[in-house]
């Protein structure tokens, strides 16, 4: 018990009492005289700001975990061959997703710049007008480019927890479907999909967790505009508490955040401890 | 035949797609601002310059920056793996009453699931009234509760992997708890121990809400903290820019290569022993 007792120390300290901490303030700081009031949560459903900004988190997290999952199980279905090359192709797509999301902003940055930018300056060459190419700059592209960076940087995660996967599949129902004479595609249906079924709900999750709570890339990118065109709700949130100080209301919208979060990931852990004990 | 070549095609087409950006960023890095502009852009022909590496980390501050990104991301790693190290131990080897092992380590997990913005408006408070504000101390102490929970649920499967028969010898020879734990269980497990270490190398490293949050002075700023500031202004300099951020990443492509091993079981928090 002694050996446990530094790291609960730590994980109270600097995670339980800030939530603690942060009801309070929630709780307390929407008058000036620090009365306890509901005001901070109230004020939620009346605020335009924060419903676009949820629903542009939504927007984000459902478009990108969608790309992102059918090209990452796409490429693990075409890698899990034994070909020429696997080691290197698996070390090269590793480069976007360990990449500080500070580097992928600015990566990203001069590859959508409108002037200089690589995108445009290809698509010039192949004849396209660019004139009104702006990406991160223009209202109706901004969200595009965000979400198409996401996709970039995190499409090799899906891509390679899925292989590892697939690669733990056994061979048996695979041969077992042959001699039945399934076609191909019935073996995919019937026998890779459910057996990862466990490895896609696991990838689902962590990056469905990662994509509600989207910040860095985003900030860097756009920081939320043009306007008001990419601003998710942990943009909305630090602009509430670091640039209007609003720190109690924006103490209120991060439990909407936490309460969500915590609903979708007891929902797939759900799903996901069905499927181990079908499998036991 | 065709199914093969395709399968080729589609793999180098998604090689280009996933390096040529970066391979764009470094370019950009040691162009002259002439050919920075040039259009059509050069991608291989251009006469390679170092000025800009200069200019960020010599006639400007990226190399204070960067002089603390290491010194914080080092000492949070080891505060990380010392705490989590012990307490995935006691987890993995004492049985304790009413299936706390499971609760802990169930409860130790979630707390990573956290959005970080959550915890950020309450911890800024609460190291502005410690007036640790700018300062390395709070970012070290942030970055190793960060990374607790996951040298915890890593260093506990790698001691669950591990026989008891070993160090049970070593106690009954007269060793200390701790003792067995130092000379005979973490050897064992040192290549478990090291991959978690450059894992939170990793995160400490990539960190960016906290640092943004905590940190506002050229003294305590870590280099994601530097680069977005200057990136966000008016007038960028894009080759400085560039510089600061290809020497951001070398350290994390060094490590991410010399992990790749362990990198699916721990990306997935475990749940894949790919």
């Amino acid at each position: 018990m002694l050996f446990i007792a530094p790291a609960l120390a730590v994980l109270l300290s600097l995670s339980i009492y800030p939530l603690i901490y942060s009801v309070s303030i929630s709780l307390q700081q929407a008058t000036a005289s620090g009365a306890w009031t509901l005001d901070n949560f109230t004020r939620l459903a009346t605020d335009d700001f924060f419903l676009t900004a949820m629903a542009h988190t939504f927007v984000y997290a459902i478009a990108a975990l969608t790309c992102e999952f059918l090209l990452g199980l796409g490429l693990a279905l075409l890698l899990n061959k034994q070909i020429r090359g696997r080691g290197l192709f698996r070390a090269s797509l590793l480069v976007p997703m360990m990449l500080p999301t500070v580097v992928v902003g600015v990566v990203w940055r001069l590859m959508l710049n409108p002037n200089f930018g690589a995108v445009n300056g290809t698509l010039k060459q192949l004849g396209l007008n660019t004139e009104n190419l702006t990406w991160t700059a223009s209202p109706r592209l901004a969200m595009l480019s965000v979400i198409a960076v996401d996709v970039w940087q995190w499409t090799p995660f899906v891509f390679l927890v899925l292989l590892a996967g697939l690669q733990a599949i056994p061979q048996e129902p695979y041969e077992a479907a042959l001699i039945d004479g399934s076609s191909r595609w019935q073996t995919f249906l019937h026998v890779t999909l459910p057996l990862l079924k466990p490895s896609i709900l696991i990838v689902l999750l962590l990056r469905t967790m990662d994509l509600l709570r989207v910040f860095d890339q985003i900030f860097i990118l756009t920081e939320g505009g043009p306007g008001f065109a990419t601003e998710t709700i942990s943009l909305y949130i630090y602009r509430t508490a670091f640039r209007f100080f609003d720190f109690g209301y924006a103490a209120a919208m991060s439990f909407v955040l936490l309460a969500l979060t915590n609903v979708i990931s007891a929902a797939y852990i759900r799903l996901l401890q069905g499927e181990t004990q079908k499998g036991t | 035949m065709i199914s093969r070549v395709f399968r080729y095609v589609a793999l180098v087409a998604a090689l280009v797609f996933a390096l040529a950006p970066v391979y764009w960023m470094l370019t950009i890095s040691l162009k002259t601002e002439v050919d920075q502009f040039a259009s059509p852009p050069p991608w291989l022909v251009f006469s390679p310059t170092l000025e800009h590496y200069y200019d960020a980390f010599i006639s400007r501050a990226f190399g204070q920056y960067l002089v603390t990104s290491a010194i914080v991301a080092v000492a949070s790693t080891l505060c990380a793996l010392v705490i989590g190290t012990l307490a995935a131990y006691a987890l993995a080897r004492f049985q304790l009453p009413w299936n706390l092992n499971r609760k802990l380590s169930l409860w130790i997990l979630s707390t990573r699931m956290f959005p970080a913005i959550v915890t950020a408006v309450p911890l800024f408070l609460m190291m502005r009234d410690l007036r640790l504000l700018n300062t390395r101390t709070a970012l070290i102490v942030i970055y190793t509760a960060f990374n607790l929970p996951f040298v915890v649920w890593m260093m506990h499967g790698f001691f669950a992997d591990l026989p008891r028969d070993l160090e049970e010898a070593a106690l009954v020879d007269g060793d200390s708890r701790l003792g067995a734990l130092v000379r005979v269980v973490l050897p064992l497990v040192s290549p478990g121990l090291a991959a978690t270490a450059v894992f939170c190398l990793i995160v400490s490293w990539n960190e960016f809400l906290f640092a943004l949050v905590l940190t506002q002075t050229d003294a305590a700023m870590t280099l994601p903290v530097g680069i977005a500031g200057r990136v966000t202004q008016y007038e960028i300099k894009w080759g400085v820019m560039s510089a600061a951020a290809s020497v951001a990443m070398v350290p994390i492509l060094v490590f991410a290569l010399a992990l790749q091993k362990y990198l699916v079981r721990g990306l997935s928090l475990g749940a894949v022993k790919g």
